[in-house]
This record gives structure tokens, sequence and C-alpha cells, in this order.
């Protein structure tokens, strides 16, 4: 394998996907944002903390711009951290992925990983908006969330070896998965935070969050795909007479 | 004609340098998006760090909308 045309492919992928879903965000996404911070505003407001006056909507306007700057910029980030285990599966896993060309491969494997790492864990621990979380819970919730996602994951990984090693078919591995996995949605506590947010808005917010973070999958499926289609980094390099 | 390569590979013919530097930029990247506190920039600014969070504000709305918890 060529291992820096691997890397850079695998790091390209991620940064095209993660500014297609900072950028999503921007369009989708911040609205509900700008609506729950505008909640805790009235909040702060409400209690005395701070007054409703021009300065304090010029900071928080400034602010709120910096914010969304970073939207993308951390979505370029996040999408080079995602693309890159993406990366490690799909070359560790590619020989055993079904499909003939490259593409279909990795759109199966970034199905798989948007399925067994993003939306379960999204059905157990929904995305919230700002103003729901309480941030003496923080912690709890952190823990609870990268539990159940490194779960899920290595359980998903773990019941394709096993149906490999006792060669089964592949169904039984699927199927024994869901049970694992569904054993433990319904074991694992839920999120301890009440939730005193309008909830119309909060819905709305999932809904478009869940959206942008499976165009996310998809856009890396495809782009990683293309990408090692057209440079094959899986080809040995031709030996040189050296 | 010898092929004389030393890097050490997997059984499916990855490079373990190549695994191993994508999963440090996995959890490095997940850190700093998901989980940071300031806990970064306070290796170089001190204690100081913590109270302005830097990097969380910048990757806040981000953290949000990719599911993470926060605030
Ligand atoms: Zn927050």
């Amino acid at each position: 394998m060529k291992t820096f045309l691997f890397i850079v492919i695998v790091i390209a992928s991620g940064a095209a996907a993660g500014l297609i879903h900072g950028g999503a965000n921007l369009i989708f996404v911040e609205p509900s944002l700008d609506q729950a911070i505008g909640i805790e505003n009235q909040h702060l407001f409400a209690s005395g903390e701070e007054k409703d006056t021009p300065e304090f909507r010029a900071q928080y306007d400034d602010y709120r711009i910096w914010q969304k700057s970073g939207q993308v910029f951390a979505g370029v980030i996040l999408g080079v951290s995602i693309g890159s285990l993406f990366g490690i599966v799909f070359a560790l896993s590619r020989n055993s992925l079904p499909g003939k060309t490259d593409i279909k491969k990795a759109l199966v494997l970034a199905g798989i990983m948007w399925l067994t790492i993003y939306f379960i864990p999204f059905l157990k621990y929904p995305a919230n908006p700002p103003t729901v979380g309480n941030p003496e819970t923080i912690v709890l919730r952190e823990i609870l969330y990268l539990t159940f996602i490194a779960i899920s994951g290595f359980g998903a990984v773990g019941f394709y070896k096993l149906s490999q090693k006792l060669k089964t078919k592949k169904i039984i591995a699927i199927a024994g998965y869901a049970a694992f996995i569904g054993i433990v949605f319904v074991a694992m506590p839920g999120n301890p935070d009440q939730i005193t947010t309008p909830m119309d808005l909060v819905e709305h917010f999932r809904m478009m969050s869940a959206f942008t973070v499976s165009l996310y999958w998809l856009s890396l499926g495809l782009i990683l795909g293309s990408l090692w289609n057209h440079y094959k980094p899986h080809k040995e390099i031709t030996p040189s007479f050296n | 004609m010898s092929q004389s390569r030393q890097i050490s590979v997997s059984k499916n013919g990855v490079p373990v340098i190549a695994i191993v530097a994508l999963a440090m930029i996995f959890a490095t990247g997940l850190f700093v998006v998901g989980f940071d506190q300031g806990h970064i920039f306070s290796l170089v600014y001190g204690e100081e760090a913590f109270h302005d969070i830097y990097i969380h504000e910048l990757t806040h709305d981000m953290r949000h909308a990719a599911g993470f918890p926060c605030h």
C-alpha cells in the first residue's frame, strides 16, 4: 500500500465532508441554535443577570458571529477526525466489503458506521440545543454517550469477527448485534436532564442535526470511495531498482 | 531483483504507521470538538485558559449540531 497517498486521501476526504457538514449546519442548524440562545438570553434578562441594552446586543452579536465562523472550522476538524477512523476501518475491511467498486464499498461501510456509531447512539441520547443541558451533569452525559458509542461500535466489530470465525451467515451476525445493542439500549440509563425548552424547538433542532450528520457520512463515503477508486492507494508500489 | 521493504504491515497489507497516525488524528480531533473545555490552551497559557475556553467557544456550535453533550 502507498502509505503517504493513503493518508492524504483519508484526510482530504474527511476535510471535504467536514466542510460540507459545517456549511450545511450554517443553513439548517444555526437558526435553531439562535432561537435556543435567544431563550437563554431571556432567562438572563428575567433573572437580572444581564440587561437588554444595545451594548449587550452588540456584544452578543459579535460573539455569535465568532461562534458561527467556528461551525465551519470545527466541521473540518471533526470531519478529518471521524474521517480518519473511517479510513482505518475502510483500509482494514475493504477486501470483505460487498460491492464491485470502491465507491460502493465505501458507501456500504459509511452506512454501517453511520448506523452503529451515530444513529443508534443518537436514538438513545438525542442531540440537544443550548439551554437544555444541566452543567452539573455534563461529565456523566459525556461518559454515557461515549460509552454507548464504544459498546455499539466494538459490538458490531465483535459480532462480525465471531461470524467469520464460526463461518456463519452475515445475517446471524446482524441479528446477534441487534439483540445485543437492544439489551444495552434498554439497560443504559437515559439522559438525566429535564427538558424545559419548548419541545417543538428541540425536535426541530434534532431533525436538522441528524440530517446534516447523515449528509456528512454520505459525503464521506462518496468522496473517500471516489478518491480511492481513482488513486488506488492499496496497489503495491512497483519495485524499483536500487 | 529484490524488494526490500521494512515497513511493518498488518495482515491486510495496511501499514501500521498509517493506522497509528490516523488513530492519533481521530482521538485529537474528537477531543477538541467533542470534549475540550480549555485543556489544550491550558498547556500553553496555564489555568487562565480554563476561564476563557477559546476552543470551546469556537467549536461550541458544532458540538451541539453533531450531537455531543453540552450545555
Ligand atoms: Zn453548549
